[in-house]
């Protein structure tokens, strides 16, 4: 227990630190640009790049929370913060530190090369909205884009 | 003081901002298809020299950086084999779903464009595109995709082996001309004018007749008359030179079909246990055994085609119970096209033995067909033998030539000549599909 704590903070103090996290001044310029406004109903403050950078400031435990697995990483808001903080890459950090534990429940594995590729409230995402088409469709989306490439190649030529 | 509005009057969603526009295809479509521009890739001359690569990123970028590009080439060591992935710009483009910003549209030119004003590069297009061909600069971070640079694709002016092809798709629809009109001659004729109609017709020395209708004959009397058979023979040598051409450009039941095919807008759909296709060979021996039980042709009594042919023409307008049958038979259009030729046809199933011996088949070759981002082949297919959930996979079909009617709407219809009809002997490029 206190072997995982120790570890975890280290990676989470690191993640701070490279992420610039300690300069947020809580403007708030990374959530009007965030896409996840858009993309869920439960968008809050616990899921905002702001709420992010602010619990893990005050708190390591934001690493065993759900809100850091609905960001799609598309590091708008490193573009327009004023401070240079990169939302992504702590959350990126976060994750990975967690991912590094063995704990997948927060994310899918592409069947085919065995890797982690994407957040499962971002794949719940595009699926809801791709809920008109077929059946099939989601076959070749359970595969990370490169096997999907990869697929496709081995289909056509 | 002013008026505390409402909290709901001052929200705006993105359908506010941005509506979705949805195109509806126009009238002039019928014989002038939309001509949207498509690139093309043969793997077969593909050398995987990444030319292609490097000139794209040169408009992405200020200078040749090719993980900056919209195209990917895409290299299997194993296999030796080389394909380039870009952007289809799909005729239902998911990316345009999947984007949260509505950052993603499709042009009326065809072209799906993302505006960079709305991207986010959150990647969410590549998620969900079956080919995941919106790419990520790993640099930048940004989100690069294929827009066919606005009509002179620079991947195709460049590339050393023409691997890359651009096209508009095709111009004209004529098939589909000919085809009605021969439909509706071919009704005229057998239902108003001519007497003996499809089931025998007699003119001097000639005489067709319905190769059923024959075996049905042959079963209740006993008796084989070489002329009888020699008359359905026609019919069946048509089959085996143009498939089973009878019913998609001949039949008067067919054309009833058709014709309320285009009229009914939804189709229900079968419940899967009833979608034999074997039924109608079942029916077959049902019309054939009953003959010899009964002594009489008991099929012909009930089929739509003949009493099509025989209560709504020339010969007698009201022979009362037999009018039913067509309107009867007809309304299964409610739940699929064609549902009596697929499921049920009698006639259909003996040409459909003939077509085992066809010299024609119809191919989409898969050099040329546009897989998932196209599908109208099998959207357009009355019979429905157009596995759509291969193309979605991005694997081109085959075409069961028992089944096929040889209507040829998927020819007329692929805009890029990727459908085609080729003999029997002829190889297709690639050879067989792989699941």
């Amino acid at each position: 227990m206190t072997n995982r704590s120790e570890t975890l903070s280290k990676k989470i103090a690191e993640a701070k630190k490279s992420s610039g996290a300690h300069g947020c001044v809580e403007c708030g310029r990374c959530v009007a640009v965030c896409p996840m406004a858009e993309m869920y109903t439960n968008f809050s403050i616990e899921i905002s790049p702001r709420g992010i950078i602010k619990k893990t400031l005050m708190d390591d435990s934001v690493a065993d929370d759900t809100s850091i697995w609905y960001c799609t990483e598309c590091n708008a808001g490193t573009d327009v913060c004023p401070q240079g903080v990169s939302c992504r890459d702590l959350i990126r950090s976060l994750r990975e530190a967690v991912i590094d534990e063995g704990k997948r429940e927060h994310t899918k594995t592409c069947p085919s090369c065995s890797r982690v590729f994407v957040a499962i409230p971002v794949e719940h995402f595009v699926r809801t909205r791709l809920n008109e088409e077929p059946p099939e469709v989601f076959d070749t989306l359970a595969l990370c884009p490169p096997c999907r490439r990869e697929l496709y190649l081995v289909r056509n030529s | 003081m002013m008026k505390l509005h409402n909290k709901e009057d001052l929200s705006l969603t993105l359908e506010d901002l941005r509506p979705r526009v949805v195109e509806k295809e126009g009238f002039s479509s019928f014989f002038m298809p939309p001509r949207h521009p498509s690139l093309l890739f043969d793997p077969a001359k593909c050398t995987g020299c990444g030319t292609c690569e490097m000139i794209c990123s040169t408009r992405n970028t200020s200078r040749v950086a090719p993980s900056s590009a919209s195209i990917k080439v895409v290299i299997d060591e194993k296999r030796a084999k080389v394909f380039s992935i870009y952007c289809q710009h799909c005729r239902k483009p998911l990316c345009i779903e999947a984007c949260p910003t509505r950052a993603l549209s499709k042009g009326k030119d065809g072209i799906v464009r993302i505006d960079t004003l709305f991207c986010t590069d959150c990647g969410l297009c590549t998620l969900a595109c079956p080919a995941a061909a919106p790419l990520k600069d790993p640099g930048s971070g940004d989100i690069h995709k294929c827009d066919l640079c606005e009509g002179e694709p620079l991947c195709v002016n460049h590339c050393p082996e023409n691997a890359l092809t651009f096209t508009r798709g095709k111009l004209l629809r004529w098939i589909k001309g000919v085809r009605w009109t021969v439909q509706v001659t071919s009704f005229f004729l057998l239902v108003f004018v001519l007497i003996g109609t499809f089931c025998y017709f007699k003119a001097g020395a000639v005489s067709l007749s319905c190769p059923t209708g024959t075996l049905q004959n042959i079963a209740s009397s006993g008796t084989i008359v070489l002329i009888g058979v020699s008359s359905a023979l026609f019919l069946l040598l048509l089959t085996i030179l143009a498939g089973r051409i009878f019913c998609g450009w001949v039949c008067p039941f067919g054309f009833i079909l058709d014709l309320l095919g285009t009229i009914i807008p939804k189709k229900l759909g079968w419940p899967s246990f009833l979608k034999s296709r074997m039924t109608k060979y079942g029916i077959l021996a049902g019309a054939v055994g009953g003959s010899y039980a009964l002594g009489f042709q008991a099929f012909c009594t009930i089929c739509p085609i003949g009493t099509l042919c025989r209560s709504y023409g020339v010969q007698s307008f009201f022979r009362s119970a037999e009018l039913t049958i067509v309107p009867a038979l007809a309304s299964l259009e409610i739940a699929e096209r064609r549902s009596w030729c697929r499921y049920f046809c009698p006639v259909g199933a003996i040409l459909g033995l003939a077509s085992t011996l066809g010299i024609i088949k119809i191919v989409i070759g898969a050099k040329k067909c546009k897989k998932f981002s196209c599908i109208q082949c099998a959207e357009v297919c009355p019979m429905g033998i157009i596995d759509a959930a291969h193309l979605r996979a991005g694997i081109s079909p085959t075409i069961p030539m028992t089944e096929c009617i040889t209507c040829m709407r998927c020819i007329d219809r692929c805009p890029y000549g990727a459908a085609k009809i080729r003999f029997r002997w002829q190889k297709a490029v690639p050879s067989e599909a792989q699941p």
